[in-house]
């Protein structure tokens, strides 16, 4: 067993010494272009906590670090299940594929929740965008997010439909490379949201 | 064998990761040096989501520095604004 801290790469696309991304190109350009907008939401977010530390280190404080962390690891967990799903269909194994797909989506619908009931929480006490910075950040950085999540549970849900149709296989499971890139994604993106917006103070 | 060892290896390396970043708060842990270990995890996780989980290890270099060149881009300068809010 080798037992070093690194992930054999799918051989049939090795031939040579560089490797193809994985997945459809195309979700590469809107990952890009989806992880430069949050990038500039990021760096906005830290000039603004630069300009009022006292109003953002008070309204952080408010938060609740349980659902946040919570939430990060439903999500590390999704990615998890959705990297074990992509190995299911490499080995032919398509009904394996199917469960991890759904267990992924399983944690996704556990991140909707308690992030749900964070913003009812703060919505039901009069909490909103229009009630200072760092509240506006948050909501608004927090929800763009949230659908993030929502649709990459709703292309994940698009691979179950079709891997249940048997389109996919070992040779051929470019939608379920697809897919699993941009969930990759919306867990990237929540690994620096989670300590910038809730921890660091 | 291995690969499903090793993904399942670095999940929980991830998860404790987390749990700790989740400590330093709940623990109040403020200032330079704690700020910095906690972008440390962020660059960690970050980079076990982009080389291992995405897959990105081994595909060509304009790829790879467009993920990793967005990492640092935003570690950094949650890392500089961070150091200004203090001096």
């Amino acid at each position: 067993m080798n037992n070093t801290a690194t992930i054999e790469y799918d051989s049939e696309k090795d031939q040579g010494d560089v490797r193809l991304l994985p997945g459809d190109l195309a979700i590469w350009f809107f990952i890009f272009a989806e992880l430069l907008v949050f990038a500039v939401f990021f760096i906005i977010y830290s000039i603004q906590r630069l300009q009022h530390i006292e109003l953002f280190n008070q309204y952080q404080a408010t938060l609740n670090k349980e659902s946040g962390a919570v939430n990060t690891i439903l999500l590390i967990t999704a990615s998890y299940f959705v990297v074990r799903a992509v190995q299911s269909i490499k080995a032919d194994e398509v009904e394996q594929c199917i469960k991890w797909l759904y267990a992924s989506l399983a944690m996704g619908a556990g991140f909707l929740a308690i992030k749900s009931y964070e913003f009812y929480s703060k919505f039901s006490v009069g909490i909103d965008l229009n009630t200072n910075d760092f509240y506006f950040f948050y909501i608004s950085l927090t929800f763009f997010h949230f659908l993030h999540v929502i649709l990459g549970m709703i292309i994940i849900f698009a691979v179950i439909i079709f891997a249940k149709k048997g389109k996919y296989s070992a040779k051929e499971h470019t939608g379920i490379e697809t897919a699993a890139s941009y969930w990759h994604m919306v867990d990237l993106v929540w690994i620096t949201l989670f300590p910038l917006v809730y921890i660091i103070r | 064998m291995s690969r499903l060892f090793n993904t399942t290896g670095i999940w929980i390396i991830m998860i404790i990761l987390t749990i700790f970043t989740y400590a330093m708060g709940k623990l109040g842990y403020s200032g330079t040096a704690p700020v910095l270990l906690l972008l440390l995890t962020v660059l960690i996780k970050s980079t076990f989501i982009i080389r291992d989980f995405m897959g990105l290890r081994g595909v060509s270099l304009l790829w790879r520095s467009i993920m990793y060149g967005w990492l640092w881009i935003v570690v950094i300068s949650i890392a500089v604004t961070y150091l200004m809010s203090t001096h």
